[in-house]
């Protein structure tokens, strides 16, 4: 449940550290984000050195949820955090490798490059 | 541009129980299709959880000249395809001529079929322009034609290089002795006394 105002982590190496959530993207009345949404975010905190700055706009993908992901077979999954990956406007991931565990709903949802650069698919 | 209906997700062969949930669902429309005439007209052999298969891949891709053509193989840890396959493109208009090359290719394969399955493209859009002619228009940097079992990742040069996915692929990057490592992190550390004060059975 990610809503405008939510600070996110990044779980790619594309420099950024912290994202905070400020739109999502695909209704004009959205309340809440899930896995597999795009968002737009600022990022809120940055390493040195990378292309990307704090307090930037850039678009973002869900990709980990502390609120619970349920499967039509029952299965739950719930993360510790909330976690992003940043994309750019063509949907191309900007870092070049995602940390931790991902949902196998992205790859449903069109995200495949983003599940093909991560350690592990759930 | 593909419909949400045309998309076909399809899962790999080996994998967990939800796609075999999902694969329960679909070979009954199937099997009510080729009971009727268009058995005779139904592609000959075709499994519907491949829509390519992967000589079909490779021979695709061989005609329509990608470069540094490379298939890896899925493993346990990567179960959510089979095999994966990596293309180079010369320009973004040869990397989106592999996709529509390939796409073509499941086209024709299921020719005369009720209800056509088609593989997942990921096309970079620039979904940026308000325009609409804008919207359509795709990228060729990076695409990702996702056929269930077997992947295929056309890159230009520029993208290939930057992803380094061929080393992120064919790298081990499983951590075997992860479990010992837990095994050490859980031994219970008797905590040091740093105290001045001196304890009672030493005075």
């Amino acid at each position: 449940m990610i809503q405008p105002q939510s600070h996110l982590n990044v779980a790619d190496n594309s420099g950024a550290r912290e994202l905070m959530c400020i739109r999502i993207i695909g209704a004009s009345n959205r309340r809440y984000a899930h896995i597999g949404d795009i968002i737009v975010a600022v990022i809120k905190e940055a390493l040195p050195n990378t292309p990307l700055e704090r307090s930037e706009v850039i678009r973002a993908v869900i990709v980990r949820t502390c609120k619970e992901l349920k499967r039509d077979n029952g299965m739950i999954i719930r993360y510790d955090d909330n976690a992003a990956v940043v994309i750019d406007q063509e949907g191309n991931p900007k870092g070049t490798r995602v940390f931790g565990a991902i949902a196998r709903e992205l790859r449903q949802l069109n995200f495949t490059k983003i599940v093909s650069l991560a350690p592990e698919v759930l | 541009m593909w419909s949400a209906l045309l998309r076909s997700r399809l899962a790999p062969s080996s994998s967990a129980a939800l796609h075999q949930q999902w694969r329960l669902g679909f070979p009954c429309a199937s099997r009510a299709s080729s009971t009727s005439s268009a058995a005779a007209a139904a592609p000959q052999g075709v499994d519907q959880w491949s829509i390519l298969e992967l000589p079909e891949v490779e021979k695709v891709l061989s005609d329509v000249r990608a470069d540094d053509v490379k298939v890896i193989q899925g493993r346990k840890d990567r179960d959510w395809a089979d095999y994966i396959v990596l293309a180079t493109g010369r320009s973004s208009w040869h990397v989106k001529n592999i996709a529509q090359a390939l796409l073509y290719k499941a086209k024709q394969k299921q020719k005369g079929a009720q209800r056509l399955m088609l593989p997942t493209v990921s096309w970079s859009t620039s979904s940026g322009g308000k325009s609409s002619a804008k919207k359509d228009e795709k990228e060729g940097k990076w695409v990702v034609i996702d056929s269930g079992k077997v992947v295929v990742h056309a890159l230009d040069e520029e993208a290939r290089a930057y992803y380094d996915l061929d080393g992120l692929l064919t790298t081990d990057t499983r951590q075997e002795d992860s479990i010992q490592d837990l095994g050490k992190a859980m031994v219970k550390i008797r905590r040091k006394n740093n105290s001045k004060r001196r304890t009672q059975d030493g005075a």
